[in-house]
Parts: C-alpha cells; structure tokens; sequence
C-alpha cells in the first residue's frame, strides 16, 4: 500500500516525455472537455445527466471546429505571406 | 433592507466565496448543488492533476513563472504549498511537458475561479429572494 502511494506520488515529481510532434496537439482534447463541462456545469438551471452530457459535448464539439477553422485560416495566411507574396513582389520588381 | 441583513448576506458571499476557492465545488455544495459541486470538484482536479502529471509540481512556479503561479494559485490555497516546494529547484522541467504542465494548472485555475464567481452570484440571487418572501 505504502509502495503504491509512493509511486503515485513519484509520477507528480518527474515531468514526463511529450515529444514536440503534431501528435501532441492531442493534449488539447482533454483540456477543451474539461473547459466544455465546468462551463456547462455553470450554466445550466438543473444538472441531469443525459442533457448534460449532450450540451457538454455540442460545446466540445462546437470549440473543436472554432479551433480547426481558426488553424485552417492561420495557416492560410502565412501560406500567402511565405509562399506567394514574395514570388508576386518579385514579379513586380523584375 | 435592513442593515444587519446587508452584512450578514455579505458574510455569506465571503464564506461561499472562500469556500468554492478552498475545494472546487465547495461553494456550490454549501448551496445544496451536490451535482453541479460534484462536476466541478471532478473536472477541475482532472485538469489540475492532469497538468501536474505531465509536468510535474515544477510547473508550479512562483518565481519565474508569476503570471501563470497568479492563475495557479485560483485552484486552492494548496497551490501556495506547491509553490514552496518547487522553490526548492528541486523539480526542474522544461519545453513541452512545462507548456502543457503550465497551460492545464493555469486552466483549470480560470475555471475554478468561473466557478467561484458563480456560486457568489447564486448565493446572493438565492439571499435577494429570501429577503423578498
């Protein structure tokens, strides 16, 4: 029993690896469910389970797309401030 | 309205307030919400929790980090424990695990502090309606 405690506790003591990889976008997840339910949990009169959990998950679901939409444009714009602006500057120049 | 009333309903507003800061969910359970205390309690310390596993109690910086220690900090009193203990250099982390580490604490520190604003403003709706019968 002690050995178990020691070792939960142990785990809190060492950050653990988390590559610099697309894959830890993943980490997101979590955090964005965890954001949607201590919303939801203010915001709604009564607290039964099933709508509950289903307004949760539309604000969860509601976020994530915010959130790929928001990628999709920023990624967009620097697409045009890298790639193409410079070759239409160019063109104008020469 | 009479005086007395107007400070003891502001009494309340601390106690509630200072209680839903001392346990997530504290507040909203001293309202008789046991639910909505119970999902709160459980989605903050996931996240709290889920922040110091990935980057361990050193992400509880007061030193280097105060920004995100004053967010922190808005989980419980506890925090300021943590915080003395990582003073000790003790628990050094950096790059991703830190970010993450630091992002999931801090978060669910705003959140908890959502919820603390929320059970004052309940406390008192519920004091302006029994001051009203």
């Amino acid at each position: 029993m002690t050995a178990c405690v020691e070792t939960l506790l142990a785990s809190f003591t060492a950050p653990i690896q988390i590559d610099t990889t697309a894959a830890s976008m993943l980490w997101l997840l979590p955090l964005v469910a965890a954001i949607a339910v201590v919303y939801k949990a203010t915001k709604v009169s009564k607290i039964h389970p099933w709508p509950f959990i289903k307004e949760s998950s539309v604000l969860f679901g509601s976020i994530m797309v915010f959130i790929v939409v928001a990628a999709l444009v920023l990624y967009l714009l620097a697409w045009i401030i890298t790639e193409q602006l410079p070759r239409i500057l160019g063109q104008l120049v020469f | 309205m009479t005086q007395s009333w107007k400070e003891n309903h502001a009494l309340s507003l601390i106690i509630v307030g200072l209680l839903a800061w001392l346990v997530p969910g504290g507040g909203h359970l001293l309202l008789n919400e046991r639910r909505r205390a119970a999902v709160i309690f459980v989605a903050i310390l996931l996240t709290f929790l889920i922040g110091l596993y990935a980057g361990s109690i050193g992400v509880i910086d007061p030193v280097g980090a105060k920004p995100w220690y004053a967010a922190q900090v808005m989980n419980s009193p506890a925090v300021v424990l943590l915080g003395r203990w990582s003073t000790t250099g003790d628990y050094p982390v950096y790059g991703r695990p830190s970010e993450i580490g630091q992002i999931y604490t801090s978060i669910a520190g705003l959140l908890n502090l959502l919820c603390i604003v929320n059970a004052i403003y309940l406390a008192h709706l519920r004091g302006v309606e029994r001051a009203g019968d």
